[in-house]
This record gives structure tokens, sequence and C-alpha cells, in this order.
């Protein structure tokens, strides 16, 4: 279990990593946490010409307020600061709420929001939070910038719309609507696993107590955090009552056939993401009636 | 005349500073000047012949030294032959490097030798091998079916052994049953996942013709003894080590291919070499275990009275036969401890040890028993139920309640609290409350259950015992050297080996009592073939009984020594001497010079004809002119098997109390407990730390570990992201009552307590599951409890 052997870099600034990323495109990968890349090049499941190191770099770590009542955060922003910031509880409590379900304390220590959002793995936690707070993913190259709406930057299995020698910088956070609650839920054989399925749910209430608006994300289902339109439209605009939230789950998971593995078959995934709609769908409610 | 002051003491372990602190000395800390790295070419088959062997490739890397294949050390090196005696057993060639024929997954084709690990792997990587793949069979049911692929064609099936047997009049017990219970219950196959992997460094010594073999193991003067002879090496030229080892579990206590391999590289090339396995090695091929399926039936009185016990136990053991265990062992085990604690005097089984193309079974803490435990509770679960009776009730109907007690297989309970560990059990639970809060919880909609499970464990079986089982060799004694030195202080070399069991601690604590010393001046050392007499090792809960036992007695050799050297110097007879000023407990280096000072021997009732022991440790050698009659020196060697040598008898009941998510299937443990009786006790903290290891491997087997393997005989399970062990998450506070009910037969009335924790929880936790599930008529009949199988269980199958 040892790496094949590369070129290790670690740039001073992130121009120069740019620089190297453009240089050697699909040769290279930038490195933070390593908390997945590692294990993969250590089982030889993967194999790179460079390793572009961007753990220390400056300026990608910050947690920014913006004046909107929205946030910034950057890509080295730690699971660990997700789940214990005061900002991020108060901007962006469904952060907050799922950070300390990545993992364990010393995953959440090293690994980083920019490496779990350029690994995009269908199970993780935090693609299916961003897709369900509307967040933009920030990309720079060397010669230029984009944002990409979280929903359109997660396509697949471990696929993104990175292009080569693109590097995401951070995430940028709306500021919630009034009377918003949100939940996130995972079914998961131990704590800290990736999630057999999961769900992402943000509720915002009008001020006579009926859905504005919604979104209903979940995770472990399929190649990409899935976003239930049918189940948002069937949201909007009623007064929740515990009866509408169980059809809101059964129709946001009906389209879905999950494929199944070694810790559960696709039926008990599908179920299982039914059952956390539901239960987030019922907790967020609750939050937004706060 | 004995102290006795250490035993019972929650004395702090010794070897923890050393452990807790980075300090432990492990095999991968063994480097050696020009040591080179071994990686092994493994097979991505279950089964296959093997073609070719291309290594020009490897051979041509920078820094790679060999590359040798099955065929080119076939011949030089002896296959493993784990050859159980019973007549009808079949034992294959189990080769150190397969030449013609990969029998499962992982198996070893080449190796390759480089200046590292990196480079190794590389080179491994580049070796190329022609397979030609052959039907793989990956269950013991299938296995055993007509027309099954055969992993050894000239047999005709695929058959390790078969063995049956009809005990008391079972036929006749049918007859008259009232009610007869028919189950099937399944165990998965998991294992022990010692933190620390398998790994060996070996040494060549050409200017003495020496090896040395640093191994992580739990036995090395058998695997000294084995390596010899596989290697056909002289035994005493071999030194084998196994320093600070990070957890057996018994997956560390068989001969391995790469333990035989590692000392020929090293001689071969006259280079030190090192392998240590990555984690996805040692789950691919460090010893799996359980994987049984057990055909129960249960004759019963309305009563509930067990009036006889039928029995169908398929293990299947993977493709061969460990040394020096067998593949005989854990059907055999089955067998004989299915009855479990129930005064059953009517039992017929068959016992069938099947090979598959998986890699081979052997021990792991409770060896069988957890999967008996698992039937049998299970049965008697359901068979209150099918009577309309309380489980606790049904159980104390049955339980073995006067010792000693020969059960049906002819095992000698030498004594026991089963009765009272329950009545204590249903104390601590508030039993009777827990009922009624159930029926309450139910009318609320809430699955809540209660589960319990008894077992006895055969403790430190000895010589009779292991003599019955056929092994190839009687593992049952173990062996102690004790020396005091002129300064007074105390050398232990035991031939068992501790990693993890605080051995060093309580074996200190006996020699401590014995000698009359402060504990901090008794050093324990184990593992090393060079300095310890030759001992069996540690499993089988054996090491403070057995090992302790081994202690004692050669201790006593010096104490009486001692004691003749005080009464000659004293010019009195040794009956009218009194050891007084004994340490205290605990004492500390920085309890002062006068209680560090330690005993002296006084003539009875005259306090001044009075000597220091440590004066009589001086005078043995120092002086021995002093004591003609007596002799010089204090060293003494004890091998000890504890007689009868059927072992004694450890006891416990489990209780917990679960919640099931209707919905999600998801098992909550709202509470565990566990009533343990192991006898005399020597460190308290020790035996409640084994109960509670124990039982948190219990419940990882239970919920979580599963070796899953495909139809083709692919491991599914072979990295820890999906091989899920118990985190702290996931285990519950394990409240932990120890009752003692001394040993008549071993020395200070000590059992074995090792394995216990881990029988019953698989046994426990599906109890309880099944009770939570008694408002669907479910029945959890295997492992693990998946919240999926729950869930199904709930909806009758289908979700």
């Amino acid at each position: 279990m040892k790496p094949a052997a590369l070129t290790y870099v670690r740039p001073r600034s992130l121009s120069e990593a740019l620089q190297l990323l453009a240089e050697h495109g699909e040769e290279a990968k930038p490195i933070a946490g390593g908390q997945s890349l590692m294990p993969m090049l250590n089982m030889r499941l993967t194999t790179l010409d460079y390793l572009v190191d961007i753990d220390r770099l400056p300026d990608l770590d910050g947690i920014i307020t913006a004046p909107d009542g929205g946030v910034y955060l950057g890509a080295l922003v730690r699971h660990r600061d997700l789940a214990t910031s005061t900002l991020i509880r108060e901007r962006a409590p469904l952060l907050a709420e799922c950070a300390p379900m990545i993992g364990h304390p010393a995953i959440r220590n090293r690994g980083t929001l920019g490496g779990s959002v350029a690994h995009a793995d269908p199970a993780a936690e935090l693609p299916a939070a961003l897709v369900a707070l509307d967040a933009t993913v920030c990309l720079a190259r060397v010669d230029g910038e984009r944002e990409l709406a979280a929903g359109e930057f997660f396509l697949d299995v471990f696929t993104t719309a990175l292009l080569p020698g693109e590097l995401v910088v951070g995430v940028r956070l709306p500021a919630a609507p009034p009377r918003t609650g949100w939940a996130f839920r995972e079914q998961v054989r131990r704590h800290g696993d990736f999630a057999l399925a999961g769900a992402a749910v943000r509720i915002s209430l009008d001020p006579a107590g009926c859905c504005e608006e919604s979104r209903v994300v979940l995770c472990g289902v399929g190649g990409a955090p899935y976003r239930s339109r049918a189940a948002e439209d069937l949201l909007r605009g009623r007064p929740p009552s515990p009866d509408l939230l169980a059809e809101v789950a059964r129709q946001a998971t009906a389209p879905l056939d999950p494929a199944g593995d070694v810790h559960a078959s696709g039926a008990y995934r599908k179920e299982a993401a039914r059952v956390c709609a539901e239960r987030t769908l019922g907790t967020a409610l609750e939050r937004a009636r706060r | 005349m004995g102290a006795g002051k250490y035993l019972g003491a929650r004395i702090l372990r010794k070897e923890d500073p050393r452990l807790l602190t980075g300090r432990g000395r492990y095999v991968a800390d063994v480097t050696l000047p020009g040591l080179l790295h071994v990686a092994f070419v493994r097979s991505p088959h279950a089964h296959a012949r093997v073609g070719a062997i291309d290594t020009a490739a490897a051979l041509a890397l920078p820094g790679v030294v060999a590359v040798l294949t099955g065929r080119d050390v076939a011949g030089k090196l002896r296959p493993i032959q784990g050859a159980a005696r019973y007549p009808n057993f079949r034992s294959p060639d189990w080769p150190i490097l397969a030449h013609d024929t990969v029998r499962y997954q992982g198996e070893a084709v080449a190796v390759v030798v480089a200046g590292s690990r990196y480079r190794a792997e590389d080179a491994a990587g580049l070796v190329a091998v022609a397979y030609d793949s052959l039907p793989a069979v990956t269950d013991a049911i299938t296995a055993l079916a007509a027309g099954s692929p055969l992993l050894y064609s000239e047999w005709g099936d695929n058959l390790f052994l078969r063995r049956a047997a009809t005990i008391g009049d079972v036929d006749a017990a049918f007859a008259r049953a009232d009610v007869v219970l028919r189950r099937t219950y399944r165990t998965q196959r998991h294992t022990g996942v010692p933190l620390e992997t398998r790994g060996c460094v070996a040494q060549y010594d050409a200017a003495m013709g020496h090896i040395t073999l640093w191994t992580s193991s739990q036995v090395p003067h058998l695997i000294r003894s084995g390596v010899a002879e596989l290697l056909d090496f002289p035994e005493n030229c071999l030194r084998v080590v196994a320093p600070d080892v990070g957890g057996g579990f018994g997956v560390k206590c068989s001969i391995y291919p790469e333990e035989v391999l590692l000392p020929y590289l090293a001689r071969l090339l006259d280079r030190p070499v090192k392998w240590i396995a990555d984690r996805a090695e040692d789950l691919l091929t460090t010893t799996h275990a359980r994987e049984h399926e057990h055909t129960i039936e249960l004759a019963a009185a309305r009563d509930g009275a067990i009036l006889a016990l039928r029995a169908r136990i398929v293990v299947d053991s993977g493709a061969y036969s460990p040394w020096p265990w067998t593949a005989s062992m854990e059907p055999g085990m089955a067998a004989g401890n299915l009855p479990g604690p129930y005064k059953i005097r009517n039992y017929q089984f068959e016992a069938l040890s099947v090979c598959t193309n998986k890699t081979p079974l052997g021990p792991y803490r409770g060896v069988a028993r957890p999967s008996v435990c698992f039937s049998i509770e299970r049965a008697v679960d359901d068979l209150a139920r099918e009577l309309g009776r309380d489980p606790a009730e049904v159980r104390l109907r049955n339980l073995i309640d006067s010792y000693p007690y020969e059960t049906v297989t002819g095992l000698l309970i030498d004594s026991g609290s089963l009765v009272p560990a329950l009545h204590k059990m249903k104390e601590i639970l508030e039993y009777d409350r827990l009922r009624a809060e159930q029926i309450e919880a139910r009318a609320q909609g809430r699955l809540v259950g209660i589960g319990l499970a008894n077992y006895t464990e055969q403790t430190a079986h000895a010589v009779t015992e292991f003599a019955k089982r056929n092994l190839p060799v009687t593992v049952g004694f173990d062996s102690a050297t004790v020396r005091m030195d002129p300064q007074g202080t105390v050398w232990v070399a035991a031939g068992i080996h501790s990693h993890g069991q605080g051995l060093e601690t309580t074996l200190a604590q006996l020699a401590a009592d014995e000698l009359g010393v402060p504990i901090d001046d008794v050093q324990v050392t184990y593992g090393d073939t060079q300095v310890s007499p030759y001992g069996m090792g540690t499993f089988g809960s054996r090491s403070a009984v057995i090992g302790g036992g081994a202690v004692i007695g050669a201790a006593r050799t010096i104490r009486r020594k001692l004691e003749q050297i005080a009464a000659t110097l004293l010019e009195c007879a040794v009956d009218d001497l009194d050891l007084v000023g004994a340490p205290l407990v605990g004492a500390h280096p920085l309890v002062g010079a006068e209680a560090r000072a330690g005993a002296q021997f006084q003539v009875k009732g005259v306090p001044s004809r009075s000597i220091p022991l440590r004066e009589c440790a001086r005078v043995a050698y120092y002086r021995a002119e002093l004591i003609p009659d007596v002799g010089p020196g204090l060293d003494a060697t004890q091998y000890f098997t504890n007689p009868p040598g059927t072992g004694t008898f450890s006891n416990a009941v489990h209780g917990a109390v679960v919640a099931v998510d209707s919905a999600t299937g998801e098992v909550r443990i709202r509470r565990y407990v566990v009533v343990d009786d192991c006898g005399t006790v020597i460190n308290p903290m020790v035996v409640h730390g084994q109960v509670v290891g124990g039982t948190a491997q219990g419940i990882g087997g239970a919920l979580l570990e599963h070796l899953a393997y495909d139809d083709a005989g692919q491991l599914l399970t072979g990295t820890l992201m999906d091989y899920l062990l118990p985190t702290a998450t996931d285990v519950p506070e394990i409240e932990v009552v120890s009752l003692h009910t001394p040993s008549p037969v071993t020395p200070l009335g000590m059992k074995g307590v090792g394995e216990g924790g881990a029988i019953a929880p698989g046994a426990c936790l599906a109890n309880a599951v099944t009770d939570a599930l008694a408002p669907y008529g479910a029945a959890v009949n295997e492992m693990p409890i998946t919240p999926e199988l729950v869930l199904r269980l709930i909806r009758g199958g289908q979700i």
C-alpha cells in the first residue's frame, strides 16, 4: 500500500499552484487534506505524475461574511471549522449540522471543503448540503476565474465540471431568506461513514406559514447530489402538514433507482432516503417556524 | 506463609507507560543494516491454475534484488500441513507460494525483494502471471452439493472432516416431546482485526549459521518449531522473537506462509528482509473466522425442560487447514459446546468442515463458541416464545445448577454460578419492570427488546483436553523461568505471550506475592525463544491460569530455597520462619526506602532474629560457602499443565436492551450489562478490560463486521472502509458486574477470561432485536444484524 513514484511540489502562492496545474494538466492533482486522494494513491487506484500541495497556501482558508448576509468559504476551510465556527453556525447552519457527520475528528481536522467538493463522492455530505444552499463554487485557473452553481458543478460519481488546470478556490453561499429552516440527516452503518443515503433540506416560509421556497436534496442515491424539483413543486405555496411532508418525501424518492452494494441494497437506500427526507423536512419546518 | 497481597489488587499495568507513550517496540520497528523489503504478488482469482509467470520486467527494475515464484521454491520449502489426527481428516498441502493452483483470492504466487517497499510494490505490479481461472465455490452449502466445483479433485468432495455422534436416547426424547423446534441459525464470516497487522523480519547470521525471525505472533515457540520443520533447518539455530504485538485475538497463533518464506529469503540472499502486511493484505490473508450454519432441532416439554438436541453443524473452513489448529477445531469445538450451559442429556450432532475458495478459517476470540452461543441461545428464546413463557424462566428451568457437572459431550464443568448470575442480571436490569415498560412501549408503537444470553467458557484447557482434539500438537502446557538475582530483584521469563492481556502485570503480581517482593522489583519478559523456556504462547483464555501456574510453581521453588537459606543463616527450622514486612500493595518507588527494603525472614516470635530476604538472595550467589546444604543460585523453571487437564469453566450472562427504528431498521443499544464469573481475580482492572474489550468485539460481530464475498470469490470488504469495525460511537457503555466462584482445580482458583466477552453479544443482541420485533412475529436468525436485515424482517422480506 505504497503510492507509485510521483513528483511532489508545494507552491508558495495560488498563482504558482495554478501555473503548475496548467502546465501538467491531467497528470497533476492538487492535494490539501489528502483524506481521499492519499488512500487512492496508496492503494494505487490512481497514479499521478505531479502532486501539487496547496495545503498551506495563504488566503484560501477564510470564512468571510458578505454584506448581504451571505458568506464566502475558502477551499481550505477544514470540516472542523464548519462544525465549530460561530459564523458558520449563524450564516450556514446546515453546514454546521452536517460537518460532524464527516468521518472522525482526525479526518475533520485535515479534510477540506474544497477537497470534498472537488472529489465529489456521491455519498458525501457537503455536496448535497451545498446544492441545498444554492451555493456557488468558485473556480480559478491560470488565465481566469469562473463561478458555477453547485447544482451544475456536480455531474456524476467523482465527476465534476472542473476542467484540467482548474482549482476549486472557494464556495459562496447566499443569504437565507427570513423564516428559513434547514436540516441534514443521513443513514449510516456507523457514525462518520459515508451515507447509505441522506437528505439536505431547506424550507422558507411566507408570512402566512406556507412554503415559499424549498430545496430537497438527497445524497447516496445516484452519481451526484439529487435535487428533487418535483418535491419542491409539491411543497410550494402549501401549508406544510405531516401528511404533505410524507408525500413530498415519497415524491422525492419515487423516480430513484439507486445501486446497491455490500452495505445496503438499492431498495434499502431508496427507502432510507425517503425516511431521511421526511424526517429532515419535519425538522426544517419546525426550525423555519421558530 | 504466603504473602498474597497483590492478588486481587487494582495494580496499574506495568506495560502501559511503555505502550501508551509510543515506546513499544513492534516488528515494524526492527531495522537492520542492509535491510531489504518484500512485497507479494497475490492471486486476484479465487480459484485458478497458475500458468507461466514472467518476472523479467520486475527484475529489470533498478533496486529489485530478487523475484521468486512458487515454482522456484517448491521442493525447497515444505507446505504447511494442518493435519488433524482423526482417521478421516483430509489434510491438503498449503504451499508457501502457490505453484500450480491458487485456491483463494490473495494467495501468494510470487515474491519480490527490493531496496524499499515502494520499489518492491512497483516490481510486484510488473510480474505477469498467466492464470487459467477455474470455477470457484464460495459457500459451504453449495460446496456440499453434488456437482460442486472441487478444491481437491482427488478427494471427490469438499470435506476436510465429517464427525457425528449420538449420545443418549435422542429419538425417544423427540418422540415424547410436547414441542419440537427446528431452526437454522447462521453466523457470518468475520475475524479478529488487530491494530497491528501481521509482519516479519528475518536475518541470517552466516558466521554462526543462525536465523532470527521477528514476527507478530502469539506463539513464538510454536512458530519456531513450525518454521524449522518447513525450512528443514535445525531448531537450535533458529530464534523467533515476537516483540510487542499490537493485538492477536487468535488470528496470530497459526503459522503463515510469510513466516516460512522470510527466513528462507534472508538465508538465500544473506540479507535481512522485512515484510509488514498492509491492511488490505491483512484482511485478505490473515485467517478468517466464524461462518457457521447450524440446523437445530430442540425437543422440549411443556414446562420448558429441554429433552434433546439435534444439530447439523456446517463450517465454511476456507481453502486450507492451518497449523497447528487444523480445519477440525472449529466444528469440533462447536459440536462439543453447542449444548451450552444447559442440562441436556440427549444429543445428536453431525459436524462438517467444508473447504471453499476463501481465506482459511482459523481461531478468533471465542473459537466456535460465539456461533454455538448464537444458535443455542436463539433456540432457547424461540422455545420460550413457542411455549408462551418468559425466556429467563426457560433458561432457569434448564441451566446447570450443581457442580461439578459433566455435560452430555463429556466436558467437566468444575464450578460456576450460572443460576445466581442470571438472577443477578434480572436484578440489575430490573427485569420485571422492563417487561412492563416494554408492553407500554409497544402500545405506543415503539419497538423495544430485551435480550439475554448465557454461556460457559471452557478456559485454560490443558493437556488432556487438547489430546482429545487430535491436533498435530497437544498444546496444553506452559512454562516459566523465575530468577532472583543477588540484588533480590526478580526476573520472570514466561512461555506465554502478552499482547493486550496485561500479563506483564498479572504474572508479576503472582511472582511478587509468592516471593514477598515489591511488584516493581519484578520484571516479566516473554516472546523470545532464546530467553523463555518452551511455551505454547497465548490463546484459549489460558495464560493467567496455565502461565500463572508455571510462574507460581517456579517462584515457590525459589521461595523454598530462600527459606532454606534463611533457616541455615538463622540456625532454625524452615517451619519456624515467618516472612514479615512484605511490601504494601501498590508500593511505588516513591513510597520510601523502608517500604521498599522489603520483607524479612524472622524466627517466629523473636523479632531480633531476622534476616532480610534480599540478604538471602545475596548469600545465594556471593556467599555459597555459608549454605553448603542448600547450594548456590536462585533460578527455577517450571512446566505446568493444570490437572485434570480438561480446563476450568468461566460463566457469564449478557443482557441488552435495544430500541429498533421501525422505519429504518436501525438498532440502538440502550443498555448492555455483563454479569461475569471468572473465579479468583488477579487484577480486577485487567479482567474488566478483557470483558469490555471482548464485548466490544462481539458487538462488532453482531452488528457490523462481515467478510463478504461475491460468487466469484472476491472479497467485497477488503478495506476498513467496507469492513466495519465497531468504534467508540458504536459501543455503548458496558456495565460489568463480577461474581467470584473459585475453581477447585486451578492455582488460586483462577479461571480464564480472555475470550468470554466476545462469545455472547451476537446471541444477546439477536435475542433483543427478535424480542423487539415480536409484534411482527419476525426472528433474527443470522448476523450481522444490519438495518436492512431488520427492515426486511419488519416488512416480511420486501422493502
